[in-house]
């Protein structure tokens, strides 16, 4: 059996490397484009969640506060995500959350059954919350601080 | 030197050959849609959690989605809006605006529809937007909801 020239040998080691290396690039791109949307779309989820899960928090304390008596008070610790743009009340029972998505800006409504006031500035009906503009740990005071109406 | 030179045009010529072949063979691939890897990505229905999306269908010249109203409140919807990316974008006729009682199912279609890269047997990403205020509320606010849904055409 005739031996290879070294010139064969080292031309077929650079290719089976290339190879190795083509192959590899074919497999993590492809995985990569896939886990890198799907991944996208799971964050939106679970934004969608933490949004739903906070307002859903908010009202449950102002009603709970609201039913326990004038003066009452207690504070909740609230996590804003990142993609919470604005809070507002509007006509005293909505609690706004104006939220970004990858796929437009959408609006995330929670109805109380009491009235709801802030001290935050207010453009007719519509009040904003400053405290929950930004995005991270809160505290959030919630007081019933009249017969009919709990402050946020 | 003649030689050299022989030598070194046979190497080019035969490398262009096969670069030529590459070219070709990666050309055919990706119009045949080999690389599109957004097809081996679920088929998904993305709403917020108060409209959550039960089903949807993509049909050759319809979009029906099936959403529930989780707002724990009745509302009236004022305006639906379809849309994608492509130039120029799909064009949809929407329901009129409705009623809709809280914890109640919807099926909104939009038909007929046309243009956007529509296309039977083809992935599409759509964006729905709704528009709605909640009846019990006096100044009746119009709040903006976006949705999504990332489907394979289907003719059936």
């Amino acid at each position: 059996m005739a031996e290879s020239h070294p010139a064969n040998r080292k031309s077929q080691s650079s290719l089976e490397y290339l190879l190795v290396v083509a192959l590899t690039f074919a497999i993590i791109v492809p995985i990569t484009y896939l886990f890198y949307n799907y991944s996208k779309e799971s964050s939106q989820e679970i934004n969608d969640a933490q949004v739903t899960k906070l307002g859903r928090s908010i009202v449950d304390a102002a009603e709970s506060i609201f039913y326990s008596g004038q003066g009452s008070k207690t504070t909740i610790e609230l996590i804003i995500p990142d993609n919470v743009q604005s809070v507002v009340i509007i006509d005293n029972r909505e609690i706004v959350f104006n939220t970004t998505t990858s796929f437009g800006v959408s609006e995330f409504v929670f109805f109380s059954s009491v009235n709801l006031t802030t001290n935050g500035s207010c453009n007719a009906n519509v009040c904003n919350v400053p405290g929950l503009a930004n995005s991270g740990l809160k505290k959030v005071k919630i007081e019933a601080i009249s017969r009919n109406s709990v402050d946020i | 030197m003649y030689n050299k030179s022989q030598a070194a045009l046979e190497f080019l010529a035969t490398y262009a050959w096969a670069f030529i072949v590459i070219t070709i063979t990666i050309s055919s691939l990706y119009y045949f849609g080999v690389f599109d890897f957004s097809r081996y990505l679920p088929q998904r229905c993305i709403f917020p959690a108060q409209f959550k999306c039960l089903d949807f269908s993509l049909k050759p010249d319809e979009v029906r989605v099936k959403l529930v109203n989780n707002l724990g409140e009745d509302i009236k919807v004022t305006s639906l809006q379809i849309t994608n990316d492509a130039t120029p974008p799909i064009s949809c006729t929407p329901p009129l605006g409705f009623d809709w009682t809280h914890s109640t199912e919807k099926d909104i279609a939009f038909t007929p529809c046309s243009g956007g890269a529509y296309i039977v047997g083809e992935r599409a990403e759509l964006r729905i937007t709704i528009g709605y205020y909640a009846v019990n509320t006096p100044s009746k606010p119009v709040h903006i909801i976006n949705g999504k849904v990332n489907g394979r055409v289907t003719s059936g």
